[in-house]
């Protein structure tokens, strides 16, 4: 055991150790590079792209946000697993062992990338105009509803003609001849971005308060509370509809309105867990070690903290993206979004009476928007199972 | 009985106990946590089970009156007999026993009440649960109860919430509960370990007033200062056996059994242990602080433990340990440790 | 039990034990290299001197440390917890410091002032001579490796997220070494050196004993290199061969690096085993302090008697207690005035113009007292008042009193009793008995040597102090 070369605690010169924090780290840097990109190309679009920027992608505010959201939870989260690749790969392994989690996060994975990516490639779906209310394949309407049959036409009892289903349009198409497909890939864009907006502003602002308001206590505590506690008491919807009216239908308006006032929840849960764990014996050493609020909250609290936060985060997702849905559906959102809501509000609007008779518009985005909320839930309830220290390894 | 042991006493015990043994199912495994315990506490007696954590002493006293939890754990053999009841025939009615004839008290007081009820509330459901007392007559009772245990202005505390007392009077509230259906035999675990010495001098005050009154206590502690305080007999346990027992002056001035020394040794001073296995990894035959025992030898290994020997003739302090066979030509009898010494005392009347 | 008298038996048992147990250790082989037998301050008296005439490590001066209690969203202060309330000592280098004290003493506020995780409401601490509130940037940092903390419960101790070399590797990286291989070599080599294996870095908190986990706060405590270890009830969680064990360690990490240590602790034989030197802590004061064979052999003030007195003794036949006068702690954010343990102290120095002999006046100072405090006892209860008699013999109450002021205000409370009438017994007692010890901060004296804060060893007070002999 006895070797000149090994390294001894009471050999290190501390004079010669600069303890000063450092001001460069990877996260940050890979952030402030991230920003650039964003800038720059938001100064190419302003100054030299026509109407698209890339492919088929008019860009709006609201994707200016989502970007700069990206690169904060790229920078902010896969640095630091990069860096951690042993319990990265352990806790994939803990996924694998629950197909009902690994289910729901291919399911989450491919709604992302559909929802982030194809809509950029395809542009808006194309209109036709002509091939309205076609049924998905095997299934029938009266062929008065379109003038055109895409797939065959049936004879039925005198003049009665029914339209069936072709295979090339399995899913059918809406009132303005849009594919389903195409309506459900476009839907997909809001929802995603509901839920990136979300976890790059939402639930850093919401965690960054609880810290403060449980370390610090006093006066700031009991000034976050109470703020916390008056924003509960206002409707996010009539905050929107104030918005509405000055700025119009737009999505950035939505995530911000409903964002701003859905964070109090997260934060009391986090105030709470971190009041709890303030006098745990690590915390305390970790402070008295010099460690700042925030780094003692990043590594010590929070980790121990997923069982409640975890759930929460993915249940807030859930609820603004049917809140996003439920704005759409009454028609207060942008029509060139394309969302799930406003499809399915489509499906009941042509004629009451025989709203019915082509339930595949509103039903195919029901399905796609109740799959995503069930995958969120799924997926929340199994992550917390996964990072719980106390489950089976 | 086993081979070599004495009953404690002539005459009828109020609880004896009989090659108790009780095993717990954990995911490493079946731990043998009482593994062939026999002892008994006459009335007025006060007898200490002295041991470390994982000695199996609680797991001991849950099973007299199986509420320890079954599964994982399950009582798996031996007899206990309380007041000439078996307590382990399934057809006696265990309830009816705890609480009426034996009472429990534990560490921690705040666990033991609930924080959400008044300690009158508590105090008079532990009253009528075991007679058909009327409310006003339990309510007083329960006022008693708080004056006997040392609770000052009784009659105004005993609508205030555990969370109202202090740590030492919160124990004293507990004991009252212990002693509402009027036992026979306390089983205190642990009761003053989570207080103040001078609490804790007042709880030993205050037991030693119940046994004066006629109650029996088997206490469960693991410190050695509190055995001396209180108890008649001690009983030494380790890895879920007893090692040596005895009546308290005489097991304190010369321990017999090396884990004994040992415990002594270590109030004097302070020493670097070798590696010592884990409790899971005791062994199961013969004796089993061999693994840890400076003095381990052959003999120890193989069957049940070892018989209990006289410790200098003295049948009524027994070891079970093959140094105190006084049949065997051992190659180096062990003399039975120290005495107490007072230099290793902290004391009033030095 | 024999004849004999306890002391008699105790002398039998000191001749017998030396001789006794040096003869069966030769015969047993049994060699103990690294055990201390007897006291451990007489002993490493001995063979280690601790320079106690240059700048002590740590040297702190009336330090406060109180507790706001406020109300309204304002946060109007109406009143404070002196959870710290004027506390000075000295550590010196390589010298072990014992705090003791009961719950509500407030050590454990004192360390954590210390270290800078509370904040302090006055007075000075000053590390290596310089003050500890001046220091910023890299002196401060500097501070706060030099001394490190070891946290009271070992299960608590480390994040149960964190792999233990991670979590012992932390000092070294919150300080700035940023060698991700040199941390891991130099926590491997104190885990070794610590009674552990280098291959246990990988694995979590909850794969390790109580014993092992204390092993490793110590580990995380020393790999900085402090110069002073703040150990808050380093052995308050684990069995008693397992606490002479890790008291070993600590032991030998103190001979080994010259670190200074800080042990609080409630439990006197930690201290008597452990500690040079013990100060004494009641409601945010040190009450006495010194050399730990003369505090806990002859104990000057009378709450380390009481303190003392407390523990039960190891010799079954020995079984008395020293009582306080009230068991009640009082509470620290109204606390007694004058000498704060007035109210329980055995020893408190009755009224000077009164006539009363020893013995009547502690009889009636508790009487007093437990009026006050209303620890009435059992067969006393305002709700149902007893007559005279019961009052006379629930509290023990003198026949005689010589002095007739004296006698007549007992009088005067006894019937204030019998009406159920607490307050007026209170207030004649608290009129015909005052005591200098309710009206007088006690000043701080020396007494051989060491620092005692009672009235009895002021010689400008009447009052002999007590002999510890009784």
């Amino acid at each position: 055991m006895e070797s000149s070369d090994r390294p001894r605690f009471e050999r290190v010169d501390w004079s010669e150790i600069d303890t000063e924090r450092r001001l460069v780290t990877p996260e940050r840097a890979l952030f402030v590079l991230g920003l650039c990109v964003v800038v720059g190309l938001f100064l190419y679009d302003y100054y030299y792209a026509h109407v698209y920027l890339v492919a088929q992608w008019a860009v709006t505010p609201i994707d200016w946000a989502v970007l700069i959201g990206l690169v904060g939870l790229v920078s902010y989260g896969v640095v630091p697993a990069a860096r951690n690749r042993a319990a990265v790969r352990r806790t994939y392994e803990s996924i694998r062992s629950r197909p009902v989690l690994s289910g729901a996060l291919a399911f989450l994975a491919v709604f992302g990338v559909v929802g982030t990516v194809l809509p950029v490639l395809l542009g808006r779906p194309e209109l036709h105009f002509g091939y309205a209310y076609q049924p998905p394949v095997g299934v029938t309407v009266d062929a008065g509803w379109s003038p055109n049959c895409f797939g065959t036409i049936k004879r039925g009892q005198g003049i009665q003609r029914y339209c069936e289903g072709s295979a090339l349009i399995p899913l059918g198409t809406n009132g303005r001849g849009q594919l389903m497909e195409a309506m459900l890939v476009a839907g997909a864009r809001p929802a995603i971005y509901v839920v990136l907006f979300t976890a790059a502003f939402i639930v850093p602002l919401a965690t960054a308060v609880g810290v403060a308001a449980g370390f610090r206590g006093g006066r700031l505590d009991d000034l976050l509370m109470t703020y916390v506690d008056v924003q509960l008491c206002i409707p996010a919807i009539f905050l929107y509809f104030i918005g509405y009216m000055y700025v119009g239908a737009s999505l950035l308006l939505l995530l911000v309105t409903f964002g701003l006032l859905s964070w109090g929840p997260v934060a009391r849960l986090v105030r709470s867990e971190v009041l709890q764990r303030r006098e745990d014996g690590y915390v305390v050493v970790a402070r008295s070690l010099g460690g700042s609020d925030s780094y003692v909250a990043r590594r010590h609290v929070l980790p121990n903290v997923t069982n409640t936060l975890v759930p929460a985060v993915f249940h807030l997702f859930a609820i603004l993206i049917l809140a996003e849905a439920g704005v759409a559906f009454l028609g207060f959102s942008n029509v060139e979004l394309y969302s799930w809501g406003s499809t399915i509000a489509e499906g009941l609007s042509p004629d009451r009476m025989r709203a019915h008779e082509v339930w595949w518009i509103s039903t195919v985005p029901a399905v796609a928007l109740a799959a995503t909320v069930v995958a969120l839930k799924l997926a929340g309830d199994g992550l917390r199972d996964v990072l719980d220290p106390r489950g089976g390894r | 009985m086993r081979m070599g042991e004495q009953p404690s006493t002539t005459g009828e015990s109020l609880l004896s106990v009989s090659d108790l043994r009780t095993r717990i199912e954990t995911d490493r495994g079946t731990v043998r946590a009482v593994d062939g315990v026999s002892f008994a506490v006459d009335r007025g007696e006060a007898v200490c089970l002295v041991g470390e954590s994982g000695s199996g002493k609680s797991v001991t006293c849950e099973s007299l009156t199986g509420i320890v939890p079954q599964p994982p754990a399950s009582i798996v053999g031996g007899s206990v007999t309380f007041d000439g009841v078996d307590l382990r025939d399934e057809a006696t009615d265990l309830r009816s026993i705890r609480g009426a004839r034996i009472g429990h008290v534990f560490q921690n007081p705040q666990h033991a009440l609930d924080p959400v009820y008044s300690v009158g509330d508590q105090l008079v459901e532990a009253i009528t649960a075991h007679g058909d007392v009327a409310k006003r007559a339990a309510r007083e009772r329960a006022v008693d109860l708080l004056r006997q245990v040392g609770i000052p202005r009784a009659e105004v505390r005993v609508d205030d919430y555990p969370h109202e007392f202090s740590g030492g009077m919160a124990q004293r509230v507990a004991i009252a509960i212990a002693l509402a259906g009027d036992p026979d035999l306390l089983i205190a675990d642990e009761p003053t370990t989570a207080v103040d010495v001078t609490v804790q001098a007042r709880l030993i005050d205050l037991l030693r007033g119940l046994l004066d009154d006629g109650m029996a206590l088997l206490l469960v502690t693991h410190d050695l200062r509190v055995v001396a305080s209180l108890a008649d007999r001690v009983l030494v346990m380790f890895g879920g056996q007893i090692l040596e027992r005895g009546p308290v002056d005489r097991l304190f001035e010369r321990p017999a059994h090396p884990y004994t020394q040992a415990l002594f040794d270590s109030y004097d001073g302070f020493e670097q242990l070798p590696d010592r296995p884990s409790r899971n990894e005791l062994p199961a035959d013969g004796c089993r602080f061999r693994a840890e025992c400076p003095h381990a030898v052959e003999a120890c290994s193989g069957g049940d433990q070892p018989p209990f020997h006289p410790v200098d003739g003295d049948t009524e302090h027994t070891a079970s340990c093959v140094y105190y066979d006084e049949h065997r030509e051992a190659d180096a009898i062990l003399d039975a440790g120290r005495a107490v010494r007072p230099a290793a005392e902290v004391d009033a009347d030095d | 039990m024999t004849d004999e008298s306890p002391s008699d038996r105790r002398d039998r048992g000191v001749s017998n034990t030396r001789t006794e147990s040096e003869a069966s250790r030769e015969r047993s082989g049994r060699n103990e290299p690294a055990t201390r037998r007897s006291d451990a301050a007489v002993e490493r008296g001995d063979d280690r001197t601790i320079d106690r005439t240059g700048e002590p490590l740590l040297a702190v001066e009336a330090l406060q440390t109180h507790y706001p209690i406020t109300e309204g969203w304002l946060r109007r202060e109406v009143g404070r917890v002196r959870a710290v309330d004027g506390v000075s000592f000295e550590i010196h280098e390589g010298e072990t410091l014992g705090l003791v004290g009961e719950s509500g003493s407030g050590k454990t506020t004192l360390a954590h002032s210390l270290l800078g995780l509370e904040e302090r409401t006055d007075g000075t601490v000053r590390f290596d001579g310089e003050r500890v509130s001046e220091l910023s940037g890299a002196d401060q940092r500097a501070f706060r490796r030099r001394v490190q903390l070891i946290v009271q419960d070992p299960n608590d101790a480390f994040n149960p997220r964190m792999q233990v070399g991670k979590a012992v590797a932390e000092p070294l990286a919150l300080n700035g070494m940023d060698d991700a291989d040199r941390r891991q070599a130099i926590v491997e080599d104190v885990l070794e050196r610590v009674g552990l294996a280098a291959e246990d870095t990988d694995r979590y908190p909850h794969e390790f004993s109580d014993g092992e986990k204390q092993r490793l706060a110590i580990a995380r405590a020393l790999v900085v290199d402090p110069d002073l270890v703040v150990a808050d009830e380093p052995t308050s969680a684990l069995d008693a061969r397992v606490q002479s064990d890790i008291l070993a360690l600590l032991d030998e990490v103190r001979r080994e690096f010259d670190v200074s240590i800080l042990c609080i602790s409630h439990d006197i034989d930690v201290v008597r085993r452990f500690c040079d030197r013990v100060a004494v802590m009641y409601l945010g004061e040190i009450v006495e302090r010194g050399a730990t064979a003369e505090v806990l052999q002859r104990p000057a003030h009378p709450y380390t008697r009481v303190l003392l007195g407390s523990v039960p003794s190891l010799d079954p036949s020995d079984r008395e207690f020293v009582r306080p006068l009230t068991d009640t702690i009082p509470d620290p954010a109204d606390p007694p005035s004058g000498c704060r343990f007035h109210t329980r102290c055995p020893a408190v120095i009755g009224p000077e113009d009164a006539d009363l002999s020893e013995e009547t006046w502690e009889r009636l100072a508790a009487f007093r007292f437990t009026v006050q405090v209303g620890e009435l006892p059992e067969r006393i209860e305002m709700d149902d008042p007893p007559d005279a008699a019961t009052v006379h013999d629930a509290f023990d109450l003198p026949d005689n009193i010589r002095d007739d002021e004296v006698a007549a205000g007992v009088e005067d409370a006894v019937t204030a009793l019998t009406e159920g009438d607490l307050d007026q017994a209170e207030e004649r007692l608290a009129a015909v008995l005052p005591s200098v010890c309710e009206q007088q901060v006690p000043e701080t004296v020396d007494v051989e040597g060491r620092p005692v804060t009672c009235h009895r060893y002021d010689t400008d007070i009447d009052a002999e102090p007590r002999p510890w002999c009784e």
